[in-house]
């Protein structure tokens, strides 16, 4: 079985270069959500190889963050998957925390969670539409965006902002939750199992999505686990990994939800491990929110939140303390740690090495998309071209996750 | 004067100045013509990264885009009027653009939405190319990272002002021939 | 303890390879030598259940005499433990073997990390830059590069405040 790259590429005669045709997908192409390019060697309709090339949004997130402020990196993480920006805010807190060695109290921990899985439903809605529109059904996607511009409003409630949302502070919230932010989270908790149930009926059984969708670009569970695939692609093949179970954060295992896993790895499998992981999500925040515990909303790390404006203005210790942190001279402790959470694709690892400066000595971002995207050519092998696009989108590749 | 409709008392469509008569209406070519062009203008959604779903959110439901006559989505260069770059542009990607810019055809316009196109935003890096009108004429700039879709929406609006305005000789004139040679842009004879 | 045990394992298989070892870290970490890297990772997938490689990455540490480091994160998912190997070269002589063979999630890891560094993966099958443009000639993440484009006519320093 061809298991690595150079197995991969095929000794080509002149003879057959001359019966194969080459085509170039991308990188600007409607079907790659995201610009990444795909020149595919194919016979007729079957594809026979493929190369990649990535890179074309590459923006030196890891270069930036040597030279930025902890809480300034907060904005670069935004940008990483930016279909569910929280999850990725919230998981370099949870880096900094563990850091700097500060546990946030329950109510902090239910909140972030209230939010992160606001933000999965948010990217699993855009990924099942999407494999929805590349299969020619779009009335799915305008039906399911709506809901997203409820979250957005949500988000707006709670940082001011509707995508990037730079959400939070390290140790917590920079502001409790609204009333109005609970009264919209809980409409829409009420509004979406019956959006959802609607998508389920044009879709999930209906012949010519099955068609189009089973057995069509799968990949067996221990070629994925080689690959380094997480999230719902890996819970396709029939793994369950998921951060939240293994190496529980932020209170997770308060909860009982389930990890939902497939069988085949097929975008059939894909399709219905995300849908059912919006429901999971659904059940977590009704959870959250009828068991928010009273507390603070933020934690003692003095070294990242500014003192009230009044003491400021008035006595000598809050002015020194307010301009320290805007300079950036808070004390780190010169370790290196390796956080993981699960974010909506996978598992989103951050490597941060600390040297007791103002910015961090080096900070990797494990992006889940760079490193299961790597697995492309070896799917589509074989397949057809419609099969192929299908397979990309239902691998949920974001572009900016993949060149940071 | 606005063209309304019979029964109702709305208007439908701003109408240019001109002469009107019992079952006529006079005015210059290039008016009408910017007239049907800016209501039915095909972009051609360029999507790199953030901007690129508030572009989405824009063509949804909500906001709808579809409204002004931008329905039609056009991924083609060559059936498309307006290239729309909506997200961040690396020195990687910067020939694509122009590439893409130069398969258009005459009249064409060119948006750049967001920070990122507009000036590089927040990544003044080695590796991103500084804005777009480094590599292609740019009409209008839409900033916000990302920009709200009723930012997005004021942006066309804009581009329709531009389009509904343009002399029909202005891509012949030899002012818009430099500036695209200044860009290394070809032109198709 | 088990790390005691899988460290005693990996000092009778691999003596002197294995440089040094953390235990107060995160993530219990071990610093092996670079010519050591296939056979301990192929050895610790194979025996010791550790077969998900979680990241790979590179760092730069200047002034030190091996400069350049390669980091690799491994999991075991049947036990759910953690381990972190770490390994330094030279600038002048770079190379490391690539373990694509053993992981394929490595390939476009090392690639990357090719990019960034300059670390030469030996054995690699497609070691081309992945990120950056092909034609560029330096490694952008070694500490001593900008972090700016150096090329920009365009600033005013004026504004801009240098």
């Amino acid at each position: 079985m061809k298991t690595t790259y150079s197995e991969h590429h095929l000794d080509l005669t002149k003879q057959d270069e001359q019966v194969y045709s080459t085509l170039n997908l991308g990188p600007t192409h409607p079907a790659t959500h995201g610009i990444f390019q795909n020149i595919l060697m194919m016979n007729g309709e079957t594809i026979v190889d493929a190369e990649q090339t990535i890179g074309y949004i590459h923006r030196a997130f890891e270069k930036i963050a040597e030279r930025r402020p902890y809480y300034q990196i907060t904005t670069l993480t935004d940008r990483l998957n930016y279909c569910s920006s929280p999850i990725n805010n919230i998981g370099w807190h949870l880096a900094v925390e563990k850091l700097l060695g500060v546990e946030p109290g329950k109510r902090v921990d239910y909140m972030r969670i209230i939010v992160m899985e606001l933000a999965r439903i948010a990217d699993h809605l855009v990924c099942n539409s999407v494999i929805g529109v590349d299969s020619g059904a779009l009335t799915g996607f305008v039906y399911l965006f709506e809901e997203r511009e409820a979250i957005y409003e949500i988000y707006e409630e709670l940082c001011g902002a509707r995508l990037t949302t730079n959400l939070g502070r390290v140790g917590g919230f920079d502001r409790d939750f609204s009333p109005l932010a609970i009264q919209k989270i809980k409409a829409l908790m009420k509004r979406i199992p019956k959006v959802l149930h609607e998508f389920e009926n044009l879709l999930m059984r209906n012949r010519i999505f099955m068609d189009r969708t089973v057995s069509v670009g799968g990949l067996s569970a221990e070629r994925a686990l080689n690959y380094g695939f997480s999230g719902p692609n890996l819970r396709a093949t029939g793994i369950d990994y998921d951060v939240r179970v293994m190496e529980p954060y932020c209170s997770y295992n308060d909860f009982e939800f389930i990890v939902p896993v497939g069988q085949s790895g097929d975008v059939y499998d894909r399709f219905c491990v995300r849908q059912t992981e919006m429901w999971e999500s659904i059940k977590l925040i009704n959870n959250a929110l009828d068991n928010l515990p009273e507390g603070k909303f933020n934690t003692e790390v003095p070294a990242f939140f500014l003192p009230p404006k009044e003491d400021v203005y008035s006595k000598m210790e809050p002015l020194i303390a307010h301009f320290k942190m805007i300079m950036g001279e808070i004390d780190v402790p010169e370790k290196e740690i390796y956080k993981a959470v699960e974010a909506a694709n996978g598992e989103l690892g951050f490597y941060l090495v600390a040297d007791g400066g103002r910015s961090p000595y080096r900070l990797h971002f494990r992006r889940p998309g760079f490193i299961y995207y790597q697995a492309f050519p070896e799917i589509i092998k074989g397949s057809s071209l419609s099969d192929a696009i299908l397979t990309m989108s239902s691998m949920n590749v974001i572009a900016g996750e993949l060149d940071a | 004067m606005s063209i309304m409709s019979k029964d109702k008392n709305y208007t439908v469509v701003e109408a240019p100045e001109g002469v009107a008569g019992h079952g006529f209406f006079a005015t210059t070519l290039d008016k009408a013509v910017g007239l049907a062009r800016k209501n039915s203008l095909w972009p051609l959604p360029f999507a790199t990264s953030c901007c690129g779903i508030e572009f989405m959110a824009t063509m949804g439901a909500h906001y709808d885009l579809g409204r002004f006559g931008a329905e039609r989505l056009s991924f083609s260069p060559r059936q498309a009027d307006l290239l729309m770059v909506m997200g961040t542009i690396a020195k990687k990607m910067a020939p694509v653009v122009q590439q893409i810019y130069e398969q258009m055809a005459e009249p064409r316009w060119v948006i750049a939405v967001g920070a990122c196109a507009s000036s590089g935003g927040v990544f003044d890096t080695y590796s991103v190319l500084q804005g777009i009108d480094k590599v292609v004429p740019v009409d209008v700039y839409v900033p916000g990272c990302p920009p709200r879709p009723e930012q997005i929406i004021d942006g066309f609006m804009k581009i329709q002002e531009l389009v509904g305005n343009e002399p029909l000789r202005r891509r012949y004139s030899p002012e818009y021939k430099e500036l695209l040679e200044s860009y290394g842009i070809k032109i198709d004879k | 303890m088990e790390k005691i045990e899988l460290l005693q394992e990996l000092k009778s298989k691999f003596d002197r390879n294995i440089i040094a070892v953390d235990e107060n870290a995160d993530i219990y970490t071990l610093t092996i030598s670079s010519v050591s890297v296939k056979p301990i990772l192929s050895f610790l997938k194979e025996e010791k259940d550790y077969q998900f490689l979680t990241d790979l990455c590179g760092i730069h540490y200047p002034g030190r005499e091996k400069e350049l480091g390669v980091i690799y994160h491994l999991h075991n998912l049947v036990e759910n433990k953690r381990l972190r190997i770490k390994t330094f070269v030279t600038k002048a002589n770079p190379k490391v073997e690539s373990v694509s063979q053993v992981f394929s999630a490595a390939n476009w890891m090392e690639r990357e990390t090719f990019d960034f560094y300059g670390v030469d993966f030996v054995g690699h099958p497609n070691q081309k830059r992945i990120l950056n443009v092909e034609y560029m000639d330096y490694f952008p993440m070694r500490k001593e590069y900008p972090l700016e484009d150096a090329t920009r006519t365009d600033k005013d320093d004026k504004f801009f405040g240098r």
